[in-house]
């Protein structure tokens, strides 16, 4: 066990060296990056930060009101101008014209329409709890009193709601894309591998000191760690912007569920991997890669089709326990189904032993098309060759 | 001591590639497996290397059946090149030695050394697909050698390559079998590589034809020829040998088969009592030659192919 981990890891070594190396590892990862970037930066600066509302006083804006307004700003994220005009009259003007939001003057507060957004409310509040302490002062309360007064909040609002649905089934879904993004990238990169190591002949060399199974098992191993590389690159931005703001809208999910969907997410992972492998050990020349990988990516792709249309609408139909119990599509079905809440955790555990014994059985499958595809050149091999006791030559 | 092959046979299906071969390979020998396209040669090496199973016989390495743990020591170069086309040369060759057990600094090191041997110390930091075609034979080489293998076999490792290089490599060979490795490889140009086995299994469809030292095998053969240039006005002294037939007589050459037993020198000697010898020479038969002679008589009776 120790020597065939030691040469799968040689395997994963070299080949997670040479696709960090390559070219289009280093294009997509920067692709990524910008992407995620983009998608984390382009909502705020459309939506947000940039909020400044204008308020018109005559002369210098009351230090008191521009205290309030400013501590109000912070914590809902606006900033407030202040311009001064000479009399009411210019006050009127500049909110009619839209050069300030709210103009103040003796008592009387200036919109341009009925219903002008939540600062003049603000504006308005702010003159009220000045006025307010001024009279509570003036009929003889310490400033300390005063001061109590204005400090009082309503109740502070805690949630304790369950985690909520939505976003059980945001994971679940997330799950699906991830998995589906990833295997199509990844599915590529490893049937590449193989079918350049088979094409040229590389995989003879190989057989004379490593088994299939540490070949298959290494390269799905370096292009599984190149992807998690990859999807890192893809999640870091936004887990930064989580951590610097709370304005992204990031389902709160428990971690049980989260724990759960990186367990499928590596299941399905693997399963798919050695499918990609089996089929490109199938290959004779580099240029047939993608039409011999063309049937797992269909079977992929239909597997996430049924899950989000059939196991979505009704999860715990027939149809619903059957896809996620099949090993193939158990690592796009479940997830949703999972979210729904009713499935048993028998059927949970039944589902992911299966699909974790069918990754393990195409292992072997795998391998084995690996050892006789290798004797037989000059010709895309047919399964049914493989199959067969003896291949022909 | 050595590698011994052992009734080996193998079909792939209803083709029999491989019926019953036998032979061994001596340490310090260099031995030729030779014979024909489609002869069963690389058939027997993937054998040999644990890539294809046997239907019959055993592969022995010091009189124990060859075993996973064997094979890592050995070094095996494949017919085609087998080498990843995007690496850099000298990754290359340590990644090979360190498939072979070696450590990394090892790898590193013996992967240097061999590249300096080799000429492609300058290489280390090519791409593998940006060499020629003969650096990469010796790239390929490199690969198979880098681990100090005590067996070495290599499967059409002349093929493609210039007289230059085929010395190189011949000298290369050379060098390990001295150091007492068992070194054993494959060719069909029986001819190229005459000078470089001392010991040949000849193979043909399946079955060797021909076994043993070069040298004795070519001594020992009915097809010396013993080519003169007398000055004699007949050719009436070869009467006294009746078994001697005339191969070709040209003006300034006469080349006589000599049959076993007869000795050329005897002949020689009748030939400067009839006149003035000019010129003389035994040719020993080639390896090809050779090899033509024993696939006849092993023919079916029918004489089908």
């Amino acid at each position: 066990m120790r020597a065939w981990w030691r040469g799968t890891s040689l395997v994963a070594e070299r080949g997670l060296v040479e696709n960090v190396r390559s070219r289009s590892f280093k294009v997509v990862t920067g692709l990524l990056l910008l992407l995620s970037i983009a998608a984390v930066t382009i909502p705020q600066i459309l939506s947000g930060g940039g909020t400044t509302y204008t308020l018109a006083t005559i002369g210098k804006a009351p230090a008191q009101v521009v205290a309030a307004l400013n501590a109000a700003g912070k914590s809902a994220d606006f900033t407030v101008k202040y311009v001064s005009r000479m009399d009411e009259a210019a006050i009127r003007r500049a909110v009619r014209d839209g050069v300030a939001t709210a103009g103040l003057a003796a008592g009387t507060l200036y919109t341009a329409s009925p219903s002008a957004g939540t600062f003049p409310v603000m504006v308005a509040q702010a003159e009220v709890t000045l006025e307010t302490s001024r009279q509570l002062s003036a009929a003889g309360l310490s400033p300390q009193q005063v001061a109590d007064l204005q400090s009082i909040r309503p109740p502070r609002q805690v949630i304790v709601g369950r985690v909520n649905d939505e976003g059980r089934a945001a994971a679940g879904l997330a799950v699906g894309i991830v998995l589906y993004l990833a295997l199509t990238f990844a599915g590529n990169a490893i049937a590449t591998t193989v079918a350049t190591e088979k094409s040229t002949r590389i995989s003879e060399v190989l057989l004379a000191v490593l088994r299939p199974s540490q070949v298959l098992v290494g390269t799905v191993m370096a292009v599984g760690t190149a992807t998690l590389v990859q999807l890192l690159v893809l999640a870091t931005p936004l887990a930064v912007a989580v951590q610097v703001t709370d304005k992204i809208g990031v389902p709160t999910v428990a971690a049980g569920d989260m724990g759960l969907a990186v367990a499928w997410f590596v299941l399905g992972f693997a399963l798919y991997a050695f499918l990609f492998a089996a089929a490109a050990a199938l290959v004779n020349k580099i240029t047939e890669v993608s039409s011999a990988i063309t049937p797992v990516i269909i079977l992929l792709a239909a597997g996430y089709m049924l899950a989000v249309t059939v196991v979505m609408s009704d999860p715990n139909g027939g149809w619903g326990v059957a896809l996620s119990t099949f090993p193939l599509t158990a690592p796009l079905a479940m997830p949703i189904r999972w979210a729904s809440g009713e499935v048993p955790v028998w059927q949970l555990v039944l589902a992911m032993a299966l699909t974790a014994a069918t990754a393990v059985l195409l292992v072997w499958v795998a391998s084995s098309i690996y050892r006789r595809a290798l004797l037989i050149t000059g010709h895309r091999v047919k399964l049914r060759e493989v199959i067969s006791s003896r291949p022909a030559s | 001591m050595g590698l011994r092959i052992h009734d080996v046979a193998h079909s792939f299906g209803d083709r029999l590639a491989l019926d019953g071969v036998s032979f061994d390979v001596a340490p310090g020998v260099i031995t030729g497996l030779l014979g024909p396209n489609g002869a069963g040669k690389t058939t027997l090496l993937r054998i040999m290397l644990g890539v294809l199973s046997p239907d019959r016989g055993e592969v022995l390495y010091d009189g124990r059946p060859v075993g996973e743990q064997d094979r890592r020591h050995w070094g095996y170069m494949s017919q085609e090149r087998g080498l990843y086309p995007g690496m850099p040369a000298g990754d290359q060759v340590a990644h090979f030695g360190r498939l072979h057990g070696l450590s990394r600094r090892d790898a590193i090191s013996r992967a240097h050394a061999l590249l300096a041997e080799l000429d492609l110390e300058d290489r280390w930091n090519d791409r593998t697909d940006k060499l020629s075609g003969g650096m990469q034979q010796r790239l390929q080489l490199a690969t198979s050698l880098v681990h100090d293998p005590e067996v070495i076999v290599l499967d059409e490792p002349f093929a493609g390559l210039d007289p230059v290089a085929v010395e190189s490599l011949s000298e290369t060979l050379r060098l390990r079998s001295r150091d007492g490795r068992t070194v054993l490889f494959s060719s069909h140009q029986l001819d190229l590589v005459q000078d470089l086995c001392e010991d040949i299994a000849m193979v043909d469809r399946g079955r060797t034809v021909l076994l043993g030292s070069v040298a004795r095998l070519r001594a020992s053969s009915g097809r010396r020829q013993l080519r003169l240039h007398v000055e004699a006005p007949n050719h009436d002294w070869l009467l006294a040998y009746p078994d001697i037939t005339v191969v070709s007589d040209e003006a300034d050459e006469l080349r006589l088969a000599v049959p076993p037993g007869i000795d050329p020198l005897e002949v020689l000697d009748a030939a400067r009592a009839a006149g003035q010898v000019v010129d003389f020479g035994l040719d020993l038969p080639t390896l090809s030659q050779l090899f033509l002679t024993a696939a006849d008589q092993t023919l079916d009776p029918s004489g089908v192919r």
